[in-house]
């Protein structure tokens, strides 16, 4: 018994891949000698998640956050490691273990092209053994959260990318799993249904207390929903922690925007000159006109914005933390271990 | 077992299948042309004499049962499991608490009842036409439907756990081809079994293509002795059995393996 929700040790996954040279000749020379090669897409992760939590499991392309999450949904075995799930061993797919998840791919389709949205619902409730009832009063919760009513008699083929998402979140939900595991759950929808989409989950964590796994490239997703981090990139685990500690940690800058008027005459050679002239280091990172951005220390935002007030006539000015993206992309790049 | 779960699954195919059934009729007229073809050809060979115990009326017998029994038997499941590993979908089924086979024997029901009638239409016509005497018993009839079954399971096993190499390389297309052109070639296709020669009529005899359709269809037109009925049934059950055996180490080892397509 662990007492996580979610508990993963030292899990590594190596794909083991066939691999050739470009070209006709590789191709045909492969016919008679295969080649292969080891690529370690998991390497040596832990962590726990407890009940209720919302993480975002975040890494650029291949980094190894689909693998770990299909290893958690059972849908792939370890080469090595633990991992057990409300005590479940995931890869040994017990169908109780089944019924207590749900996992949402991006560009998989739970539900069937030539029916109905309900008439597919339905089927999914056959398949999870969901008490008719029980169907009745999930699907009215899940049509009033996803707004969905009209969608219902539509062929799945006919749905638009984002409503048949939303349809494909309902199905997902219907059997009330504890565990969703989430892969890319907003790719290629709009940024109104990206924000719909994240109120829905936001509100059915609340209101089932599931524990969520959420991987995504749009970090708005991960900002607004989850806390916490898990940082992954070559199979490794960077980072795990509050999303706030991660830019606290990584990225000890302040961004300062500001706007001199330009009723006096000076040029932007001087202003840029008198930002320059701080008793503390300013780095220029962007500027348009007579709007400048500038990078700084944190401990020295205060001095340097007294500066700039004192000798610049300011019309405009912010003190902003940078973008997550930019501290994750910044990770990423200097492979840094936290 | 989820019996409910399954029946929804066979609504679910059938309606697919509905959708594209013009298609799927022009598919199983595919499936009869070769028998068609042979028909024809020993009907002709034999002409108003016999070939090894068959005359005119026998071969058409023999190639109209042979057509149905293809038609009942058919694993649909030789095309969709493949490209469902191939494509992913696979792993949308593995996360159902319920067997992925659940959805492949669906699929397979659902394309018999919609493509069924079509075939004894079809069978039915040429029965009119060609207007052959019948050699069926109630005797004949009763071994049929053990047989019958048997074959069913047996084709369906054997083409599910080649399907299921795909697990492997996510290509299992060449071997399924082999298995159609030896069921083609041993199974009773190109000619009934007792008629192919030498070490080709044994290999015929003892490999598991004939039990999944000539036998059965040897069992209906009463070509067989009781003796032989029930030495089919035994090499029948045989197969099965071999065949749950292979299905069951392909399957465990196949999801080891299983690298689920896509991301």
């Amino acid at each position: 018994m662990t007492e996580s929700h979610i508990h993963v040790r030292q899990l590594s996954k190596t794909y083991h891949v066939p691999e050739r040279e470009e070209g006709l000749l590789a191709a045909m020379q492969s016919l008679a000698h295969r080649r292969f090669k080891d690529i370690i897409a998991v390497d040596n992760v832990s962590f726990n998640i407890k009940q209720g939590e919302m993480v975002g499991f975040i890494g650029p392309n291949g980094a190894g956050k689909t693998t770990t999450m299909k290893m958690l949904a059972g849908l792939l075995y370890p080469t090595t490691g633990e991992v057990r799930v409300e005590n479940y061993v995931p890869w040994e797919r017990k169908t109780q273990y089944l019924r207590t998840i749900s996992m949402i791919m991006a560009n998989k389709n739970r539900l069937n092209w030539e029916n109905t949205a309900i008439d597919s619902f339905r089927v999914l409730a056959a398949i999870f053994r969901i008490s008719r009832a029980d169907f009745q009063s999930m699907l009215e919760e899940l049509v009033e959260l996803l707004e969905i009513e009209e969608l219902l008699p539509k062929l799945v083929r006919n749905l638009s990318l984002g409503e048949r998402m939303k349809c494909e979140l309902a199905g997902a939900l219907l059997h009330r799993p504890r565990v969703l595991f989430l892969d890319e759950p907003t790719l290629g929808l709009d940024v109104t249904m990206q924000l719909r989409l994240r109120r829905f989950l936001a509100e059915y964590n609340r209101r089932t207390g599931a524990t969520m796994i959420l991987t995504s490239h749009y970090m708005a997703d991960v900002t607004a929903l989850c806390s916490r981090v898990i940082l992954i990139d070559h199979g490794k685990l960077l980072y795990d922690g509050e999303l706030a500690g991660l830019a606290e940690r990584m990225a000890p800058f302040k961004l300062i925007r500001l706007t001199v008027d330009d009723s006096r005459e000076q040029n932007a050679s001087e202003i840029e000159r008198t930002l320059l002239n701080a008793s503390f280091p300013v780095t220029i990172i962007d500027q348009v006109d007579r709007g400048f951005s500038l990078r700084v220390e944190k401990g020295h935002a205060a001095a340097i914005l007294t500066h700039v007030l004192g000798e610049l006539p300011v019309v405009d000015i912010s003190v902003e933390d940078p973008p997550i993206e930019a501290v994750i992309d910044q990770v990423y790049r200097e492979g840094v271990y936290l | 077992m989820n019996l409910r779960g399954g029946w929804e699954l066979i609504k679910r195919s059938y309606l697919g299948w509905l959708a594209g059934r013009g298609f799927y009729w022009t598919l199983t007229f595919g499936w009869m042309v070769p028998s068609l073809l042979y028909l024809f050809v020993w009907a002709t060979v034999a002409g108003q004499g016999q070939v090894q115990g068959f005359n005119r009326d026998g071969f058409i017998v023999y190639y109209l049962c042979f057509i149905m029994l293809n038609q009942f038997t058919y694993p649909v499941c030789n095309w969709t499991v493949g490209d469902s590993i191939r494509f992913g979908r696979f792993s949308t089924w593995l996360l159902h608490p319920m067997p992925p086979m659940f959805e492949v024997i669906a699929t397979d029901i659902a394309m018999k009842v919609v493509c069924t009638p079509f075939a004894t239409l079809v069978t039915m016509m040429l029965l009119i036409f060609l207007h052959p005497a019948l050699p069926f018993s109630l005797w004949s009839c009763l071994y049929f439907l053990p047989a019958l079954l048997l074959a069913q399971i047996l084709r369906f096993l054997m083409a599910y756990t080649l399907a299921l190499l795909a697990l492997w390389n996510s290509r299992a297309d060449a071997l399924l081809a082999l298995n159609d052109t030896l069921i083609f070639l041993l199974a009773g296709e190109v000619a009934p079994v007792a008629l192919l020669p030498g070490w080709l009529g044994i290999l015929a005899m003892v490999l598991p293509f004939r039990s999944m359709l000539g036998f059965p269809v040897e069992v209906l037109t009463g070509r067989l002795s009781t003796v032989e009925i029930w030495q089919g049934f035994a090499l029948q059950s045989a197969w099965v059995l071999a065949v749950i055996l292979l299905y069951r180490l392909v399957w465990h080892q196949g999801l080891r393996h299983y690298a689920s397509v896509g991301g």
